[in-house]
């Protein structure tokens, strides 16, 4: 009997310990490691937007769990506009900032504007915390730089994520070449360290694609309740292939893609099974002709027009399509 | 010599005592207790607590009734049910009409309260002219106890000529009488009036197959579709004979003579039955005078009857998310087990027969070239319906022989004792493997009844199966 009831309280204690690992997720690379996108890419102000980037500033955020309160630190990796990454038009000359904002403003749920998907509005709402500028600096190519420590309570509290928020901006202030570069969300100045619970999410997408054919990049905007259809935007996809959309109830439907500079937009049903799970973007590069160096913008919103977020570690995990087949019973042709 | 003459006679007979057993009565008639003796009863209806008939019986030993030149005049009897067999003494039903018209024949309207009966339409002074010829019509009446009120004349009764013998569909929006209108076939003829928005439409002659030189007469409209009648017309037993047909796609098929002992050399008329067609009445002057007789039919024909359904090993497959789907760039590469194979969302596949087939999707992407093979399997075990089965032409000629099989019933764990043909035009055989032919042209619903042996509960299992054969005139 006694040894019954132990059993119980461990499976119990089991349950209260494990369940909360379930749901919680613990990587916070931007990309994300299930995204396989090499770097985010922001052009200097004077570039082109026909090189790929429509605005020339992104916007990321940070989610870090209420009971986390230790000291966080964003680090970024090859923060410069030089060197081995980025891309050159005719000589480096571009000027990048980073500034990381908490507090009040900074909630996207709260605050549309704060989300960054329209040139004009304060995309920089919120306490700005910390900022740095980059030049063509080769102390910093290929390594990371560390905006922090922060302490967790100086984000925007989001009651429904249980979570303060973060938000990280880069902007190309001056010069047209393209700055490539990578996010970690750290416990740590000097290491990556994924902090338990954390989670990092987007409402639109800058990134490079794969010098390669067989590399597929994948996106996973998480759908919310009460969606019934979404409505993606890409920008200078370069016709580079096909954008294949996969949930555990598509196999893979593709969407309209771009050309150069160009913007390009189609409505994507939701089946009710997908509602609270993320749905996989998969960017597969054309077979027969390389692109190189390609640039690409993607946004989403759902039918009201609310902008629909990218995390960069899929919630409920990756989407896994799950193959059903029926038959039935038909009259014989005569 | 003699002695060969005398085996050929014994050879012929014993052959045609055989024949007529092979082809035994699947009716037995009775007559019924309330006829009386010098008197005449006709024209029996079925209610649910007995019958009503029509006579010309005295009402009482004291009251009689006779028309103006003395005839004996028919009323309105009703006959309730003691037990499954006997019947109370039958009381008039009387109407305003009682003691100077005939009246009847009659029917019940599907609310069981109105009447439609024959009576005699001209009731002024005229009517009591000996050499006046007072021609039929159908009145109108509900049934109040035993007392039939609020008359009323349909529509089409006219002074010139006879209309009567009302019969109603069982919806009710169909009413079937006789009449010698102008315009018939010959003698008289069977109409029909459609119920219009409450009205009675024009009478139609119910055409040639039903109408014939002769008189036809006495119409009932059997809640199967079935329409009997009589028929003075060649063909018969004798005199007046009970035929039915059907309306197969507008039209009536050709007339069935009733077997005997209902069809006799004498008038056999006024055939009536109850919904299963196993029990009923008719009138018949077998034994000189008009007396009601209950048929019960020994056939075994039932209601509730599944239509044989054709073994069927067809399939529709599909990937259920992709067919949602305009266009997906995926081939899907279906393997069905039998070394058969198609290609798209959507398939579909004939089996040759009953098995157990293992389906395979391989789905190749468009867009990377890969391939996955069996992303998905099924298991489909492909059967034959549990039924038994009646193997038979779907079409045959008038006298054509031809044999109906029962060799492809599967019903399994059965041990099938009998297999029992009803062939629909009152015939029936025993037998797994029957001949048959039919002498006229038509659509007969045949009817495979299949019994297994009595299992340990001394329960019986029985499976009955139908078909329809068309039978065409012999070129």
């Amino acid at each position: 009997m006694e040894l019954k009831k132990s059993i119980y309280k461990i499976l119990f204690l089991v349950f209260l310990l494990g369940f909360p690992m379930f749901v919680r997720l613990s990587g916070q690379p931007v990309p994300g490691k299930d995204e396989n996108i090499p770097f985010l890419v922001t052009f200097g102000k004077d570039g082109k937007t026909s090189w790929g980037d429509a605005d020339f500033y992104q916007v990321f955020f940070f989610s870090i769990l209420k009971d986390y309160t230790k000291p966080i630190y964003i680090r970024v990796f090859d923060p410069d506009c030089g060197g081995e990454n980025d891309e050159i038009q005719g000589e480096f000359n571009t000027k990048t900032k980073f500034s990381v904002y908490g507090g009040k403003g900074v909630d996207p749920e709260k605050n549309e504007e704060s989300r960054g998907l329209l040139k004009g509005l304060n995309y920089k709402s919120g306490n700005l915390l910390a900022s740095k500028i980059f030049g063509n600096e080769a102390k910093y190519d290929n390594k990371y730089y560390t905006f922090g420590p922060f302490n967790p309570s100086e984000g925007d509290f989001n009651t429904k994520w249980n979570s303060y928020m973060f938000k990280i901006v880069c902007e190309g202030i001056s010069g047209d070449d393209g700055n490539l570069y990578r996010y970690f969300l750290s416990s740590e100045p000097d290491n990556n360290i994924p902090i338990e619970g954390a989670n990092a999410f987007t409402y639109a997408y800058h990134f490079r694609m794969w010098n390669d054919f067989k590399s597929v990049s994948h996106i996973y905007p998480y759908i919310d309740t009460g969606v019934v259809y979404i409505r993606q935007s890409n920008f200078d996809w370069d016709n580079d292939g096909t954008i294949l959309v996969v949930s555990r109830y598509k196999q893979g439907i593709s969407v309209p893609i771009s050309d150069e500079d160009n913007w390009v937009r189609s409505n994507i049903p939701i089946e009710p099974q997908e509602v609270g799970s993320s749905l996989d973007f998969q960017f597969h590069k054309r077979q027969d002709d390389l692109v190189k160096n390609n640039n690409v913008v993607i946004e989403l919103e759902n039918q009201r027009g609310d902008a629909v977020k990218f995390f960069s570690s899929p919630i409920g995990g990756v989407p896994i399509y799950q193959p059903k087949v029926g038959y039935e019973k038909v009259k014989p042709k005569k | 010599m003699r002695k060969r003459i005398l085996y050929i006679i014994t050879i012929v007979l014993v052959s045609a005592l055989q024949t007529r057993a092979q082809q035994p009565s699947v009716y037995e008639v009775k007559r019924m207790s309330f006829n009386i003796k010098g008197f005449n009863s006709i024209s029996p209806v079925i209610i649910k607590d007995g019958i009503i008939f029509c006579s010309d019986r005295r009402f009482s030993a004291f009251e009689d009734r006779t028309s103006f030149d003395g005839r004996r005049l028919y009323n309105i009897y009703l006959a309730v049910k003691k037990d499954t067999s006997a019947f109370s003494k039958p009381i008039a039903l009387k109407s305003e009409r009682s003691n100077k018209f005939n009246n009847g024949p009659l029917c019940l309207a599907p609310d069981g309260k109105t009447v439609y009966f024959t009576s005699e339409v001209e009731t002024g002074e005229l009517a009591g002219y000996k050499k006046f010829r007072n021609h039929s019509g159908i009145f109108i009446a509900e049934l109040a106890g035993t007392d039939l009120v609020s008359l009323h004349p349909f529509k089409y009764n006219d002074p010139q000529f006879d209309v009567g013998q009302p019969s109603i569909s069982k919806d009710g929006k169909y009413i079937f009488f006789a009449s010698d209108m102008p315009g018939g076939n010959g003698g008289s003829d069977l109409y029909s009036c459609e119920l219009i928005n409450g009205d009675w439409s024009e009478p139609v002659n119910l055409g040639p197959k039903v109408n014939s030189s002769g008189a036809e007469n006495y119409p009932y409209m059997h809640s199967s579709g079935r329409l009997y009648f009589t028929s003075d017309r060649p063909g018969g037993f004798g005199k007046l004979d009970v035929y039915y047909t059907s309306l197969n796609n507008g039209s009536w098929e050709d007339p069935i003579l009733l077997p005997e002992p209902i069809n006799s050399s004498s008038d056999d008329f006024a055939f009536v039955a109850e919904p299963d067609l196993q029990n009923g009445y008719f009138a018949s002057n077998r034994r000189n005078e008009d007396d009601i007789y209950k048929f019960t039919s020994t056939i075994i024909r039932k209601v509730s009857c599944d239509t044989l359904e054709e073994n069927n090993y067809c399939y529709r497959f599909f990937e259920e998310n992709a067919v949602k789907q305009d266009t997906v760039p995926f081939r899907y590469e279906w393997k069905f087990g039998d070394g058969n194979h198609a290609t798209g969302p959507l398939v579909e596949h004939c089996f040759n027969g009953p098995g157990t087939y293992t389906i395979q999707l391989d789905v190749v992407n468009l867009v990377t070239k890969e391939v996955t093979y069996n992303e998905k399997s099924e298991t489909v075990i492909v059967t034959e319906v549990e039924q038994p089965y009646i193997s038979a032409p779907d079409r045959i000629s008038t006298n054509q022989n031809v044999t109906l099989s029962a060799d492809s019933t599967n019903l399994p764990g059965w041990k099938i004792s009998r297999y029992y043909w009803n062939f629909g035009d009152e015939t029936i055989a025993v037998g797994k493997e029957v001949p048959k032919s039919y002498l006229k042209a038509g659509t007969y619903n045949i009817q495979l009844i299949v019994s297994a042996e009595p299992d340990q509960g001394n329960n019986v299992r029985e499976a009955c199966i139908s078909k329809n054969i068309i039978v065409f005139p012999k070129p």
